[in-house]
C-alpha cells in the first residue's frame, strides 16, 4: 500500500466531499486523515489515503478529474513522504499571536517574516477581515508552536517593532490561557 | 483548534476590560527567625524574606509576559509579627517593621503584611506591643501593612481590644496628618481573620500554613460589569436568574486565570500554591469598578434601596463561579467595596446615596467591611470603637470575614475630600452619627461572648 495525499480545491458546493470519497472508495482506497475548509465560497480538503499498489497516482489524479469534472474541482496528488517528519513540535511551546489593526497590504507577510526567521512554525492561520476603518474588525490570530531555546525576549520585541511599523496592537500569548478560561 | 471567538473573547477581557491578577503574595513563615536578641532577629528577618522573595518580582513579571496578563502588584506577607516579636516591646517592633519594610524594598513588593496580632480572645504581651506600635511603624514605613483581629464566631468580641484599636486609629492618622491619616489606610480591624489573605492591609501567614506559600488576588469588575451590559443590550428581558449565571460564568473564567499564573508562579519559585482569592478587587479606574456594577444592574447608584440585594446576588454568583473553577480557594472571596479605591462607590458617596449605615448593611452580604472609608478627623476614639464593634459583630454573628479600615482624616469634616494617592485613591468624608458623642457601652469592656450555632435567626 501506498499513501497519497490528494488536495482538492474549488468553488463550494453541495456534494464535493461525497464525490471525492465515492471515487476513492470504489478505486478501493482507505481514507486515514481529511481537513477542509471553505474561504469565503472557496473550498479546500486535503485527504490522506491509502492507494492499492496496483493504482499509480496518475492513475488516481486521471479517475479524480474525471470524476470531479462537472464540478470544476482542482485535483493534486502527492506521494506521502516519510523520509523527511517534517517540523516537529516536540520541543515546542504552543503560543497564540494576535493582531488587531487596520487592514493594509503585507500585515501577514511582515509578522510571518518575523516568525519563520526564528524558526517559529505557525500550525494554525485565520486572518478575520472585515474591512472597514473600525481597528478592532481586522483581526489576525496566528496559533504557533515557539521552539522551547527561542529567545522569546527578541522574538517578542522583534515582533512588536514590526507591528508597531505596521500600525498594529498585538499579543504573544501561551495558548494555554485560552484553554483556562474558555475549556472546562 | 482554538476557536475565533475564544480567543476574541479573552483579548477583549485583556484589552478592554482591565482584566488582570490583581496580587500574587508569598506567605513566607518568620517562625524561624525567633531571638532573643533584637539585631539578630531583624538580620534573620531581612536574610529569610530576600533569600525566599528575592525572584518574586521577576517570576511574576516573566509569566504575566508569557500569558500576555499583568501581574499588577507582587507582595509579602509574614507571620504574625506580635507572636514572632512577642519578646520585644513597642519601640522594638517598631524597628521589626521598618526592617520589614527595608526587606520589601529591597525585593521590589509594594506591600508587605503581618504586623499582625491575633487578639479575638485576649491579649497577650506581644500583642499589646505590637497593637501600642502600629502608630508610629505605620507612620514610619512606607510599605508596612497591619492587621489585628479583635473577634471570631468561636470567640466572641474582645471588646477591650475593639477600644484599644479605636485610640490606635485616631493615634495613627494623627501621626500622618499631613497626609490625610494615610497609615490607617494599611491597617485593618478584622473578625475572623482567614489566614491565606493576599489582598492588604490583610494579608499575613496563618500559623497554620506552610514555611512559604504563594496565594493569588484575582481581579474582574470590569470584566463582569461588560458581561451584564453586553447580555442586557442583546436581551432587555433577561431576568435576575440569568444574570447570576452570567456572573457565575465570568467568575470562572477570572478565577482560572488567576489559578494559573499562581501555580506557575509556585512552580518558578518552587514554593507551594495556595489559594486563589476570588475578590472583585476594583481600582480607582473608570470601568473598574464594582460599584458601576451597580448601576449595570438598574440601580441609580450603589447605596439606594435594592443595593444590598444586588451585592448578595454579586458576591454569590462570584463564589459559586469560582468554587468551580478552582478546588483551591480562600482568602476573602467575594466583592469588595472599598470607598475611596472604587471611584464609583467614592462619587456615590459623595453625591449622599451611600451613608455609613447602608455601607455597613452592605459589608452583611459581601466581603470584607467597611473598607476605606473616611470620617471626620474629630470622629472620638469610643465612636470609631463602637462603630468596629458594629463591624465585628455581623461577622462574628453571620460567621463570616468583616473588617474596618477607617480613616479619621485629622482636621477635615463631613463632605471634605481625602487624598491617599495611587490604588489607595481618594474619597469623600462621610459623616457619623453621634461622631463626638460619648458611649458608655463600648467602656464597659470585657468580652462579648461568642453566639450559639443553633437558632440561626
Amino acid at each position: 500500500m501506498n499513501k497519497a495525499v490528494i488536495s482538492i480545491l474549488g468553488q463550494d458546493r453541495p456534494g464535493i466531499i461525497a464525490a471525492v470519497t465515492g471515487i476513492l472508495f470504489k478505486l478501493n482506497c482507505n481514507i486515514e486523515n481529511i481537513n477542509q475548509t471553505i474561504l469565503q465560497s472557496e473550498f479546500s480538503g486535503i485527504f490522506i489515503a491509502s492507494t492499492p499498489s496496483d493504482i499509480s497516482n496518475d492513475d488516481l489524479c486521471a479517475q479524480l478529474a474525471k470524476g470531479l469534472s462537472h464540478m470544476n474541482l482542482h485535483v493534486h496528488i502527492k506521494s506521502l513522504e516519510h523520509k523527511d517528519k517534517g517540523f516537529s513540535g516536540d520541543r515546542c511551546e504552543p503560543f497564540v499571536i494576535t493582531t488587531i489593526g487596520p487592514d493594509r497590504k503585507g500585515l501577514v507577510a511582515g509578522i510571518t517574516a518575523i516568525i519563520a526567521k526564528y524558526g517559529v512554525n505557525v500550525t494554525n492561520l485565520k486572518a478575520v477581515f472585515k474591512g472597514g476603518d473600525n481597528p478592532s474588525d481586522n483581526i489576525m490570530i496566528y496559533e504557533v508552536d515557539i521552539p522551547d531555546n527561542t529567545d522569546q525576549n527578541l522574538l517578542r520585541a522583534e515582533l512588536r517593532k514590526k507591528a508597531s511599523e505596521l500600525g498594529l496592537d498585538i499579543s504573544i500569548q501561551h495558548r494555554n490561557i485560552f484553554m483556562s478560561i474558555n475549556r472546562i | 483548534m482554538l476557536s475565533e471567538k475564544e480567543i476574541i473573547s479573552t483579548i477583549e477581557m485583556l484589552r478592554n476590560e482591565h482584566l488582570d491578577v490583581r496580587t500574587v503574595t508569598l506567605g513566607i513563615n518568620l517562625f524561624d527567625c525567633v531571638s532573643h536578641d533584637l539585631n539578630t532577629l531583624k538580620r534573620n528577618i531581612q536574610k529569610k524574606i530576600i533569600n525566599t522573595a528575592g525572584n518574586l518580582v521577576r517570576v511574576c513579571d516573566r509569566i504575566g509576559e508569557k500569558y500576555g496578563i499583568p501581574v499588577v502588584n507582587k507582595r509579602i506577607a509574614v507571620s504574625p509579627a506580635a507572636v514572632f516579636g512577642a519578646p520585644f516591646s513597642a519601640s522594638q517592633l517598631v524597628e521589626v517593621a521598618k526592617t520589614l519594610d527595608n526587606a520589601a524594598k529591597e525585593v521590589n513588593v509594594d506591600f508587605i503584611g503581618g504586623f499582625t496580632a491575633l487578639v479575638e480572645k485576649g491579649i497577650a504581651n506581644g500583642d499589646r506591643a505590637l497593637i501600642e506600635a502600629i502608630p508610629h511603624a505605620l507612620a514610619e514605613t512606607e510599605r508596612v501593612c497591619s492587621s489585628v483581629n479583635v473577634a471570631s464566631t468561636r470567640a466572641g468580641i474582645n471588646m477591650d481590644a475593639v477600644l484599644i484599636m479605636g485610640k490606635t486609629i485616631k493615634k495613627a492618622a494623627e501621626l500622618t496628618a499631613l497626609a490625610d491619616g494615610l497609615a490607617c489606610a494599611k491597617l485593618c480591624v478584622f473578625a475572623n481573620i482567614p489566614e491565606d489573605i493576599p489582598f492588604m492591609a490583610g494579608a499575613y501567614l496563618g500559623i497554620g500554613e506552610a514555611d512559604a506559600v504563594i496565594n493569588v488576588g484575582v481581579s474582574g469588575p470590569g470584566v463582569v460589569k461588560k458581561a451584564i451590559d453586553r447580555a442586557i443590550a442583546s436581551d432587555p428581558n433577561l431576568d435576575l436568574g440569568h444574570i447570576a449565571e452570567l456572573i457565575k460564568h465570568t467568575s470562572y473564567k477570572v478565577t482560572r486565570i488567576g489559578e494559573l499564573i499562581g501555580r506557575e508562579v509556585a512552580a518558578g519559585l518552587k514554593i507551594r500554591f495556595g489559594v486563589v482569592d476570588l475578590s472583585l478587587a476594583p481600582t480607582p479606574n473608570v470601568g473598574d469598578s464594582v460599584g458601576e456594577i451597580f448601576q449595570s444592574l438598574g440601580l441609580l447608584s450603589i447605596g439606594v434601596p435594592g443595593s444590598t440585594a444586588a451585592l448578595a446576588l454579586l458576591n454569590n454568583a462570584v463564589k459559586a463561579g469560582g468554587a468551580f473553577a478552582s478546588s483551591h480557594v480562600g482568602g476573602l472571596s467575594g466583592a469588595f467595596i472599598p470607598v475611596s479605591e472604587d471611584l464609583n462607590i467614592s462619587e456615590s458617596a459623595k453625591a449622599g446615596y451611600l451613608t455609613l449605615e447602608k455601607l455597613e448593611a452592605l459589608t452583611s452580604v459581601c466581603s470584607v467591611g467597611l473598607d476605606m472609608v473616611a470620617i471626620p478627623g474629630d470622629t472620638s476614639e469610643e465612636t470609631i470603637a463602637a462603630i468596629i464593634a458594629d463591624e465585628m459583630a455581623i461577622g462574628v454573628i453571620n460567621k463570616k470575614t468583616t473588617a474596618a479600615r477607617l480613616i479619621p482624616v485629622p482636621g477635615k469634616k463631613a463632605g471634605d475630600s481625602a487624598h491617599f494617592g495611587g490604588l489607595l485613591g481618594q474619597a469623600t468624608i462621610i459623616p457619623v452619627n453621634n461622631g463626638r458623642g460619648v458611649n458608655r457601652f463600648i467602656r464597659f469592656g470585657g468580652l462579648i461572648p461568642a453566639p450559639i450555632q443553633s437558632l440561626t435567626n
